[in-house]
């Protein structure tokens, strides 16, 4: 076993490093350097990126339930929303909640949002659960902070900065990364000639040549769809009964 | 970038598909399905174009009768001219005979019990145990012997003991092929009634997903079948009691229902009232267009008769043999003659039969 032991040191060294010692005290007794923030009268400012309070935007909101699936505290539950919308929007517990963010990263919607808020006061348990509707606005904020803090290092020393300026709580969301697909047939000889895909199509993107007389002169249908007009948005991939539609990455 | 290239070139932005025939020029292709199968009584109830017609959930489906319909056609119908694609009765070639085999054999599976031999089941839980599928379509039965539809992916299902056995009552296998065959990776095995069989080879000569995704067709014998309403009403005149009703079956011309605690016999022709018209002008006893045929006739009590007519099930015979899962024995081909010849009668009375052979 190695035993840890007290450096040799002359009675010179040992001479300045107890000066250095008091240097230090006296300094301190003459200008104090504390590391306390006074909240709530300043706040701490935090980065762009701060795991906060969660905001929610239906209009955004596709219905997937992926940050339900993700959440691995369970905080997350789907509520349906009341007709005619019938919609499942999310609910979060802030009881279970431990800021992970997960839920914000996997909303292909970019529906969830963080903020900088992380100082809600709850009178009781039950009130943590915030519904959807109470997720679309921020809750009720007082502010008294009249100065933001940041940390800074210093001279090898933490030091506080402390400017007049009240830190906004309010993020830009970063948009979600878009993956432009294209619907295409993947099995043209299974295809029924139900043309449902084109009814359901919003954007005029397939069209057919069913118009009167064409389908008994030719005795083919001619199913095409106009890669320019598809947005992507898988509405003929879900309703084709025989799955013969799929949506793919939009070529260079 | 090269990877999303390629991803682009996995589908096509423009076909074709061809539209078939319309007898009536200016009707929805259902109302020439239904003048030239459904009214004319030539419809088998084997449900191939409920399987294919996408106007879901309104489209085509079983009536309150039990027959097949599409009450709502005139506005729901999308007049795509699938269900008269694939409908084996539209343009109507009667198979008959014993049809093509290899091998004539009889099978008792040491496995399973069923109706017979057990050798339906066996062929296709085997076939599972090969690989060739990773699911099989089975008909099963509620309490009141009414038919539902399962999906074997494991041998150990067959616990559910009402799997195996005959049940005379019209069953919606073809509907179900259609999502196993969406869902399937490797394959998906199929039993039915000739009729079926007949759909199932109909789906597959127009549809690629059906030719690529069903690896294994088994046919049964079949003289008739029967729709539910009007054989269980007529079997509780019977006094059949379907609480205690274990087991049905035909054999020397008795249709015979066994109970736990009796057993109630009388002769097939007394359900001739009831016989559907679909059956009444069904030549095919043998499910010629099977991969394998299965039935009770050509072997002895207790075995199945195999006609094996394709390679993979031959495959799947040579592999329970392998395995030592059955006992074998000779199949007795013309000890089918009689039934063979009863079912090619029924050829008169196909609306038309008797002007071609008068001409
Ligand atoms: C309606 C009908 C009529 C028949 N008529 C005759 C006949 O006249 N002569 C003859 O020799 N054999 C007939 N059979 C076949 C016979 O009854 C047995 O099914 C066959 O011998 C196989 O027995 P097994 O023990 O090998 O089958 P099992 O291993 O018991 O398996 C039976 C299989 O039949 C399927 N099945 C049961 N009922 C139905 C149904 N309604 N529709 C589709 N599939 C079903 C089940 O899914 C199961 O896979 C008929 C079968 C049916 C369904
Ligand atoms: S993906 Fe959407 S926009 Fe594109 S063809 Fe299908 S329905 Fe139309
Ligand atoms: S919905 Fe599917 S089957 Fe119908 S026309 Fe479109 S691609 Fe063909
Ligand atoms: S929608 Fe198509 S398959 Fe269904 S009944 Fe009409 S034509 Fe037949
Ligand atoms: S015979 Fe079969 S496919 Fe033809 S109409 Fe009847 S149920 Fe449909
Ligand atoms: S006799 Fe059998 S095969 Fe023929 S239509 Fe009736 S059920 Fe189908």
């Amino acid at each position: 076993m190695k035993k840890v032991s007290v450096s040799e040191q002359g009675l010179v060294e040992k001479a300045k490093r107890h000066a250095a010692a008091v240097g230090v005290a006296m300094k301190e007794s003459v200008t104090p350097l504390t590391a306390t923030v006074f909240y709530p009268r300043e706040r701490k400012k935090m980065p762009d990126n701060f795991r906060g309070y969660l905001l929610f935007d239906p209009e955004k909101c596709i219905n997937c339930w992926e940050c339900a699936f993700i959440c691995p505290a369970n905080a997350i539950q789907m509520k349906k929303a009341p007709a005619p919308n019938n919609r499942f929007y999310p609910t979060v517990d802030y009881g279970k909640c431990i800021f992970c963010h997960f839920c914000i990263d996997s909303c292909s919607g970019g529906a969830l949002r963080t903020t900088k808020i992380h100082d809600v006061a709850y009178r009781e348990m039950g009130e943590m659960l915030t519904l959807t509707e109470e997720m679309i606005e921020p809750p009720e904020i007082i502010r008294e902070d009249k100065k933001s803090v940041e940390y800074e290092i210093e001279k090898d020393d933490l030091h506080l900065k402390r400017t007049r300026e009240v830190d906004g709580l309010f993020v830009e969301p970063t948009p979600p990364v878009e993956i432009p697909m294209v619907s295409q047939c993947v099995d043209r000889a299974s295809c029924l000639g139900c043309r449902v895909c084109e009814e359901v199509c919003e954007s005029g993107a397939i069209s057919s040549s069913s118009a009167e007389g064409v389908l008994e002169a030719e005795g083919v249908l001619r199913m095409k769809i106009d890669i320019e007009k598809c947005t992507g948005c898988g509405l003929c991939v879900k309703e084709c009964s025989m799955q013969i539609l799929r949506l793919v990455r939009r070529g260079k | 970038m090269a990877a999303v290239a390629a991803e682009t070139t996995t589908g096509q932005s423009e076909w074709e598909v061809a539209v078939p025939e319309k007898p009536l020029k200016e009707k929805v292709y259902f109302e020439n399905l239904k003048a030239q199968v459904i009214d004319t009584e030539l419809c088998s109830r084997c449900l191939t174009c409920a399987a294919v017609c996408p106007a879901l959930p309104e489209g085509i489906t079983l009536t309150a009768d039990d027959k097949v319909g599409f009450p709502d056609y005139e506005e729901k119908c999308l007049d795509c001219g699938a269900c008269v694609r694939v409908c084996p009765r539209f343009e109507y070639e009667p198979k008959s005979g014993l049809g093509e085999y290899t091998d004539f054999i009889a099978g008792q599976s040491k496995r399973f019990k069923g109706q017979d031999g057990a050798m339906v089941t066996e062929l296709i839980v085997s076939a599972i145990e090969m690989g060739l599928i990773d699911r099989g379509l089975f008909v099963g039965r509620d309490n009141r012997w009414a038919t539902n539809i399962f999906h074997v992916r494991d041998p150990e299902q067959l616990a559910i003991t009402t799997l195996g056995g005959t049940k005379y009552t019209f069953a919606s296998v073809l509907p179900e092929l259609k999502r196993a065959v969406l869902l399937t990776k490797s394959g998906v095995g199929v039993v039915g009634t000739p009729c079926i069989v007949s759909g199932v080879r109909k789906l597959q000569q127009e549809f690629p997903i059906f030719r690529e995704k069903v690896k294994l067709v088994v046919g049964l014998f079949c003289t008739e079948n029967f729709h539910h309403t009007e054989i269980s009403d007529y079997l509780q005149k019977k006094g059949v009691d379907f609480s205690k009703l274990v087991k049905t079956d035909i054999t020397m011309g008795k249709f015979i229902a066994t109970m736990t605690n009796k057993t109630v016999k009388f002769k097939v022709k007394a359900l001739e009232k009831i016989l559907p018209s679909g059956c009444n002008v069904c030549t095919d006893f043998t499910a010629v267009e099977a991969d394998a045929s299965v039935g009770s006739v050509g072997s002895a009590a207790g075995f199945s008769t195999v006609a094996v007519r394709n390679e993979n099930a031959r495959r799947v015979v040579e592999f329970i043999k392998k395995r030592g899962y059955a006992d074998f024995g000779e199949g007795k081909p013309e000890e089918l003659a009689f039934l063979v010849g009863h079912k090619k009668k029924r050829a008169e009375n196909i609306p038309g039969f008797q002007d071609q052979e008068d001409k």
